[in-house]
């Protein structure tokens, strides 16, 4: 990573170093001016010194010098100085500018060595400044592919490139903190060596594909550099030279360990899950066939035990004394109960094990249907009945109507001993999502303290004999309620009267 | 007295069949019962098979059937009556402890003519059988083919 910014630094410097300046056009005629004098004055000074014939090559460096430095134009003002200077200063008459014709072939050979002399130097100032050009795009190319590079160190995946031969030529900050592995570690190694992969397929068959399409994609088994193994999803891009031949592939892996343990976890609890599903089904069934079994079983001595005993007070009527025959009653009235005990028990455990077919049902129906059903034991008795609007609601009809079977009979039942019974069934809050239904009467109440247990199964607050029931009714109107995704409560007064309220969502689904 | 049909009870408690017949003595339907104890045997008894090889080629009036028997149980016997075409006519009634809905599906679906549940309270158990025998084995019309005793 150091390194790699090293080299972005170098590359901006290196790009940021001044070419030579081109000379403006004053200083490159200037520059010729001054050649051709110091060139004159050295000529007259070495001939002042007897040197002779030093003029000519001293005028064409001149020239040469203009060239080099000036360009083609200060060249050719070179030239024609020296020309002049040379026919003034060197050529009979000295000091004249005339012009001898035996002198016209001296004078050519002259201007055409000089041109070529500035040709050359033009040409090769032309490639030197090509190849300065060259070397400032390959810069700025360098410079950018090195920022990109240190983009790509920006990116928290892993990203590396290997050529054909498998060999890393680059590696991100993403893949040195995945693999533990820095670039200097990576760089030149053989990348499925180095992270020792695990390919899902055949190696052959995955760069054929890539080959093909030029890309791949998968899941791969890596190691890092401390030896743990990490599973990634890996991207594969291939880059192809101008011609087409492949040269590199660019890998990109992402760390999807966690990802598959979270999956492998989710698939444990699913099954799990399923297992825990299975075993509650299996108990259902359980429950099922322990029902089925009560109902059929326990049912059929109770009756034996009833039938028989009655037959036996039928039979022997005139042999019992009171007492006996009183034994003989209480027989009956105990198979009795406990034959309702099983009856009720059993509709108890039905709400459980049954599925609840919820439409939307007038309650209002429920509550007339729940007076019908009651009349039997309100024959003869002085109610007051006060009944409230009640809205439709959505819920399993044959259970709520239990609910309020249930409710109403108990209602009547603990008023029997009023000689006015007063009973009103209303609406106590009617909302978008729940409903609170309650029924009141002026019974005999409840202590508060014993509230908790009005809703147990077999929980009774009266002694049977001063009123009947088995206990079940409440409990199963709580199950009912609870199943409605509602709640059940109730507020009493000893002597004075009870007040049972239940609650239905709307939204729960069971 | 009217004519009384013939009454097959298949039933394998003792208790149940000593009651039974109790109740139908009482209104004087008893005279024609026979029991069987379990399905097998009831199956043995309307296709003229086993120890009822030789009995005459009538068909009972009414079938009395409890569903829990060991063997063939009462779904299995109803359903083999119902399903054959000469025997499909007898009456048959499910006189069962049970009041699981799951077992009035599938004895309705499988064509029950009434299905009863025995009251624990033996008044209301006379009651019924009473009623069921007066019914079946003398208001009912039964099919061609059936008996009437005298």
């Amino acid at each position: 990573m150091k390194q790699a910014r090293l080299e972005a630094r170098q590359a901006t410097v290196r790009y940021k170093l001044p070419s030579p300046k081109p000379l403006s056009r004053i200083q490159r005629y200037g520059l010729a001016v001054l050649a051709v004098s110091v060139a004159l004055g050295g000529a007259l000074l070495l001939e002042r010194f007897f040197f002779r014939d030093v003029e000519v090559p001293l005028f064409l460096f001149a020239v040469a010098v203009a060239a080099w430095y000036g360009g083609m134009g200060a060249a050719v003002v070179a030239l024609v100085l020296s020309c002049v200077s040379f026919d003034y200063f060197f050529v009979e008459p000295l000091y004249t500018l005339d012009v001898s014709r035996s002198d016209i072939p001296y004078y050519t050979i002259f201007a055409s060595f000089a041109l070529l002399v500035t040709w050359f130097s033009t040409v090769r100032r032309r490639v030197e400044g090509e190849l300065r050009q060259a070397r400032d795009d390959l810069q700025i190319e360098v410079a950018e592919r090195t920022q990109q590079a240190s983009l790509l160190n920006l990116t928290h995946d892993t990203i590396f490139v290997r050529d054909m031969s498998d060999v890393i030529t680059y590696w991100n900050r993403g893949a040195q903190e995945l693999y533990g592995w820095t670039a200097e570690d990576a760089i030149g190694k053989r990348a499925h060596e180095l992270l020792r992969s695990v390919f899902p397929a055949p190696i052959e068959e995955i760069h054929a594909e890539l080959l093909r399409s030029g890309r791949w994609d998968g899941e791969l088994q890596k190691s890092r550099s401390d030896g743990t193994q990490v599973t990634v999803s890996s991207r594969w891009s291939l880059r192809r030279d101008e011609q087409g031949r492949p040269v590199a592939v660019l890998e990109t892996n992402n760390d999807i360990t966690e990802r598959e343990r979270r999956e492998r976890e989710i698939r444990n609890l699913n099954e799990e899950l399923g297992k825990r599903t299975a075993e509650l089904e299996a108990s259902n069934k359980e429950l099922e066939a322990f029902a089925y079994s009560i109902s059929h079983d326990l049912r059929a001595p109770l009756r034996h035990m009833a039938g028989f005993t009655e037959l036996l007070q039928k039979n022997t009527a005139s042999l019992l004394n009171a007492r006996s025959q009183r034994y003989v009653m209480m027989i009956l009235e105990s198979a009795q109960r406990m034959g309702n005990l099983i009856d009720d028990l059993l509709a108890f455990s039905r709400i459980s094990r049954t599925e609840t077919h919820k439409t939307m049902v007038s309650l209002e129906q429920l509550v007339e249907e729940a007076l019908t059903e009651v009349r039997k034991d309100t024959d003869g008795r002085n109610i007051v009945w006060k009944v409230g609007g009640l809205p439709p609601w959505y819920g399993d009809r044959s259970m709520l109507r239990l609910v309020l079977v249930n409710l109403v009979s108990n209602a009547v039942k603990f008023t029997s001993t009023r000689s006015q019974a007063e009973i009103e069934i209303g609406c106590l809050k009617h909302g978008q999502d729940q409903v609170v239904v309650f029924i009141r009467d002026n019974g005999v109440g409840f202590n508060m303290k014993y509230a908790s247990k009005l809703f147990g199964v077999f929980q009774r607050l009266h002694p049977p004999e001063a009123f009947e029931g088995t206990g079940i009714g409440l409990a199963t109107v709580q199950r009912i309620v609870h199943r409605h995704g509602g709640q059940v409560w109730a507020e009493g007064l000893l002597d004075k009267g009870a007040t049972f309220y239940f609650s239905l969502s709307k939204s729960q689904e069971d | 007295m009217s004519t009384l049909g013939r009454i097959l009870l298949v039933e394998d408690d003792p208790k149940d069949v000593e009651l039974t017949l109790t109740a139908l003595e009482e209104y004087n339907l008893a005279n024609e019962v026979i029991v069987t104890r379990d399905g097998e045997e009831a199956l043995d008894y309307v296709y003229r098979r086993g120890t009822f090889s030789t009995r005459s080629n009538d068909n009972p009036a009414v079938l009395l059937l409890d569903l829990k028997l060991p063997r063939v149980d009462g779904l299995e016997v109803l359903q083999q009556i119902k399903s054959d075409q000469k025997l499909r006519m007898i009456p048959v009634v499910v006189l069962t402890s049970s009041r699981e809905e799951r077992d009035m599906v599938a004895s309705y679906s499988l064509g029950v003519n009434a299905y009863v549940v025995k009251p624990v309270n033996f008044h209301e158990f006379v009651n019924a059988i009473k009623e069921l025998g007066i019914f079946w084995a003398i208001i009912n019309q039964p099919p061609p083919g059936s008996i009437k005793a005298n």
